[in-house]
């Protein structure tokens, strides 16, 4: 049976509409959605015609257009045909004449008028001729532009990708108005036929590096691919890791300023997250709101969540191992807190930190799930169950809750979904080596991720740079995150100019001479006409600057 | 593939095969505050602990605790050495004794005078225990100073710890930890010198007010040792002198009379010193010069003063540099004359200097001393009146 199907989808169409027909009812079978508008397209010269497409996918607007255009103007075209109108010509003639939609094409190929009746669009059969149209008609309802559930942030754009795929592009390409800005477009999935464009920016993308991820991508072979997320598992570069090596997000923003710096994005239809690598580690800890409030506050959110992750990844081993091996190492008066809060424990503190682990993430992964007049109830039983009760009846010790929540909060303040649940993944052998071997166990695993993130790399880039290998130009926007005026160069990741300002970004008070002018009391008109004069001054001063520079400049743009 | 996941069970596997060796809760341990080391029956050495009952010492919200028991728990066992002693004591100890967390070594005079060499080897070898422990003699019974509720914290050992801390206000008594112990008994140039603590009745129970009957750990001056052995004593107001020698001289009080009238007085409070010892080498003899430098301010005046008056302040002056000096040249003096132990640490001055010099002098260092010519230089200095620059009073 499929060897026939296959026979069919390859084969090409005839002059005959009957068959033409014939054929694609055969593929397609009688699907409700499936409409068949059957039409007459030329009274006297007996030319019947006929449109498919699938209800539901289409905008009815575009269809009703063309649809009276092709009845209605049918005459025209004839009287303009010499002889009998046949085959191409016919079809020729209908699409440069008749039809005003945006896009039409035409083919004589089965699969082709196939793929458009399934996507959305509408299959013109006329009599006559073997050359089908396909005109563009999707229109398919999707979900308005949201604000992303997964990245909020508080200053910034609020639009997020949503699940059409042209959306998405549009979106990015709404901030990149460059014209080396390019979008591939390519079709993974046996059956689902997803669509899978890839966004960069010429020249700035890494050379091999769209290659690589068109090879990637390129290789895969499955039958339907429902979600970005299959696409990130099938092109990664450790597998078999807890780390991500491909970011994905829901935010324009995000992709738009990744394609900016050389990466490449990854959009796939139906999914309202998109891919972009390769990607750094450390960027999983970077959130859209550094760049947009003021340097000094980004830089400040910016190392709390340094901190949140290292809590979130080390404080239970460290308070385990602190409270089984190296009780020395506590300060005296906590020790002895400690102490008294675990004098009616039952359990080994190993096994008391997993419970809680364990009760904390159940209580996080019901929570997600749950409809939400219902998840209320979850937080509330959750609280009181692992908050107060579980304490009071002596079953865990208050400090260990405060450590499950510190660490809880911490890696809620990671900012991307899949970070925070890796580093929650490489928690648990960090924590169950330092409950069996103390602190030599925990600096063991330790080095053992460590090494093993080391090793990593992401399209090609080592994983955990730009801190090793060291990136001295790369550290402006890693550790802290510098003013605009300060970023000067461009991500070494990126090819192509280097420089991204100009000279003398600085604010800065205009030069002093101007103002002593000013002290002198004069009418307000004529202080502001001679304000102008010094700003003109100024910035001749600063062009003539800028203009010396720019032979640098040039040299590195004519690239 | 297959190899590699193999490679990973085994080496997890490996993990449980450790069952957690050496691995103790902190709720297993019995967390030693202070240790009093007596002499025993028949030659043995007498160890008590003074141990905290965590839930007693911390009242816990949630955790049902006693509330009802004392905050501390003290046992005491004997044996022929300290060590074994302390394997006694695991006879009543229903927890593993645990030595970190030590504040204080309180050693019995009595057992000091026999050489506490053991006691410097059993808690400088053992890794468990920490070398900034402080450690004091008392002419007290050890166990008695270990056992007894002072302070107002809650566990005496740290109420100990706390009054050596901020000890520097009454100059009562010198700073020793095991480090300086150690370090002092190992050095060819000086000898120990411990912290001296005693019980006196000065506290006051809510029961009883208005009698000072509850005993109490004061300073109370010096334990003076030559090698490991305790051969003097120095009483609490003896041991000024004595520290600028080992730390540093600060927020003294010191009383002068008025320079008008004799009767009243004026303290003054020592805010910041100088001092230096500069060894000297002449005709095969050590000669040493002391100078201290003082700056301090007035604490309190009970006749009107001014530092204006610069006579007064130049007569005041006077009379603090010869308490002063009065103070350094009684503990010069016993240390020639009555110890010949160098605990004012002059050897080490005198190595850093003159180290060949040394190298001949060293073995008899103590009888060295006795002929060193060691002249004192005291300059006081009273530089501020604190907030009244005007008496109070005006004359």
């Amino acid at each position: 049976m499929p060897d026939e199907l296959e026979l069919k989808l390859t084969s090409t169409f005839t002059y005959d509409i009957q068959s033409n027909i014939t054929l694609i009812r055969e593929i397609l079978g009688h699907s409700v959605d499936l409409v068949q508008r059957d039409f007459v397209f030329h009274q006297e010269k007996q030319i019947r015609g006929v449109l498919f497409y699938t209800d539901g996918l289409i905008d009815k607007e575009e269809i009703n257009k063309a649809l009276k255009t092709l009845i209605n103007r049918s005459e025209e075209i004839m009287r303009s045909c010499i002889g009998a109108p046949m085959g191409d010509e016919l079809t020729e003639n209908i699409k440069t004449y008749l039809l005003n939609n945006a896009s039409v094409n035409q083919s004589n190929k089965v699969q082709d008028a196939i793929d458009g009746i399934l996507s959305g669009d509408t299959a013109i059969i006329i009599d006559r001729t073997e050359q089908v149209i396909i005109l563009t008609s999707r229109g398919a309802d999707a979900r308005s532009i949201d604000e992303p559930q997964t990245e909020q942030v508080v200053r910034g754009p609020r639009d997020g990708f949503t699940e059409n795929i042209r959306t998405n592009t549009a979106l990015v390409r709404r901030r990149i108005r460059d014209p080396r800005f390019r979008v591939d477009s390519m079709k993974i999935g046996k059956k689902s036929k997803t669509d899978v464009n890839i966004a960069y920016l010429n020249g700035t993308a890494k050379e091999g590096l769209v290659d690589e991820v068109k090879k990637r991508l390129a290789r895969i072979e499955i039958d339907a691919v429902i979600d970005s997320g299959y696409i990130e598992e099938l092109i990664e570069d450790a597998p078999f890791s807890p780390f991500t090596t491909v970011q994905s997000t829901e935010r324009p923003d995000k992709v738009a300023s990744s394609i900016f710096e050389g990466r490449v994005a990854i959009f796939v239809d139906n999914s309202p997250f998109v891919l972009t690598a390769p990607a750094y580690f450390w960027q999983f800890l970077q959130a859209s709101d550094d760049y947009y409030s003021r340097y000094m506050s980004g830089t400040f959110f910016r190392l709390m969540r340094y901190i949140a992750f290292i809590l979130s990844l080390t404080l239970p081993s460290l308070y385990v191992l602190l409270i089984s091996f190296h009780q020395e190492m506590i300060p005296t008066p906590l020790a002895l807190t400690i102490a008294s809060g675990r004098e009616v424990i039952p359990f080994p503190v190993l096994l008391e930190a997993l419970i809680m682990e364990i009760s904390f993430e159940l209580m996080r992964e019901a929570g997600l799930r749950m409809p939400k007049p219902v998840g209320q109830a979850v937080s509330i039983v959750g609280s009181l169950v692992i908050g107060q009760a579980a304490v009071q009846a002596g079953v865990v010790s208050p400090f260990m809750v405060i450590i499950v929540a510190l660490t809880g909060i911490a890696s809620f303040a990671i900012p991307n979904y899949g970070a925070s649940f890796s580093i929650r993944l490489i928690r648990f052998p960090l924590l169950i080596a330092s409950g069996t071997l103390g602190l030599l166990g925990f600096a063991s695993m330790f080095t053992i991720i460590a090494i093993h993130a080391l090793s990593l790399r992401s399209f090609g880039e080592a994983y955990l740079s730009p801190a090793t290998p060291f990136k001295p130009s790369d550290q402006k926007d890693f550790l802290i995150r510098m003013p605009w005026w300060r970023m000067d160069t461009n991500a070494q990741l990126a090819e192509g100019e280097q420089y991204r300002l100009g000279e003398h970004q600085v604010p800065s008070p205009p030069p002093k001479e101007v103002d002593k002018e000013d002290d002198k009391g004069q009418k307000p008109p004529e202080k502001k006409k001679s304000k102008n004069d010094g700003d003109a001054q100024s910035s001749k001063q600063s062009l003539v600057k800028i203009r010396r520079k720019k032979r640098k400049w040039g040299q590195k743009d004519e690239k | 593939m297959k190899n590699r996941n193999v490679v990973f069970l085994v080496l997890s596997l490996l993990l449980l095969v450790t069952g957690c060796a050496g691995k103790r809760e902190i709720n297993e341990l019995a967390i030693v505050m202070a240790v009093g080391i007596d002499k025993g029956d028949e030659g043995n050495v007498r160890v008590t602990a003074q141990i905290p009952r965590p839930s007693d010492a911390r009242g816990q919200t949630g955790a049902p605790s006693g509330q009802t028991g004392d905050a501390i728990w003290s046992v005491s066992a004997e044996g022929k050495t300290i060590f074994e002693a302390i394997r006694n004591l695991g006879r009543f100890s229903p927890r593993r004794i645990f030595w970190a967390h030590n504040f204080i070594i309180v050693i019995n005079e009595e057992f000091a005078k026999t050489g506490i060499q053991d006691v410097i080897d059993f808690f400088t070898r053992n890794p468990e225990l920490r070398m900034n422990t402080w450690v004091a003699v008392t002419p007290d019974k050890a166990i008695e100073v270990v056992t007894t509720i002072t302070g107002l914290e809650v566990i005496p050992g740290e109420a100990v710890d706390k009054l050596l801390r901020y000890s520097a206000i009454t100059s009562q008594a010198p700073r020793t930890t095991m480090r300086n112990l150690y370090s002092s008994y190992l050095s060819e140039g000086s000898d120990p010198v411990l912290t001296r603590v005693k019980l006196v009745e000065k506290g006051i129970s809510n029961k009883d007010p208005g009698k000072m009957k509850v005993k109490q750990v004061e300073l109370a001056g010096a334990g003076i040792f030559k090698n490991d052995k305790l051969i003097g004593v120095l009483e609490g107001d003896e041991v000024r002198g004595l520290i600028p020698f080992i730390e540093r001289l600060e927020s003294v009080i010191l009383s002068v009379s008025c320079p008008k009238d004799q009767s009243e007085n004026v303290s003054l409070e020592l805010r910041h010193q100088n001092f230096k010892i500069t060894p000297g080498y002449e005709d095969g003899k050590p000669t040493f010069h002391v100078k201290l430098v003082s700056y301090s301010s007035i604490a309190e005046a009970d006749c009107p003063i001014s530092l204006k008056d610069k006579k007064q302040v130049d007569d005041m002056e006077k009379e603090l540099e010869e308490l002063l000096y009065n103070d350094i040249k009684k503990i010069v003096d016993k240390v020639q004359n009555e110890y010949k132990a160098d605990i004012l640490r002059l050897g080490e001055e005198f190595n850093n200097k003159y180290p060949s010099e040394w190298k001949q002098l060293k073995a008899d260092w103590s009888e060295r001393l006795q002929d060193a010519k060691i002249d004192i230089e005291v300059d006081a200095n009273i530089k501020n009146s604190v907030l009244l620059y005007n008496p109070t009073k005006s004359n």
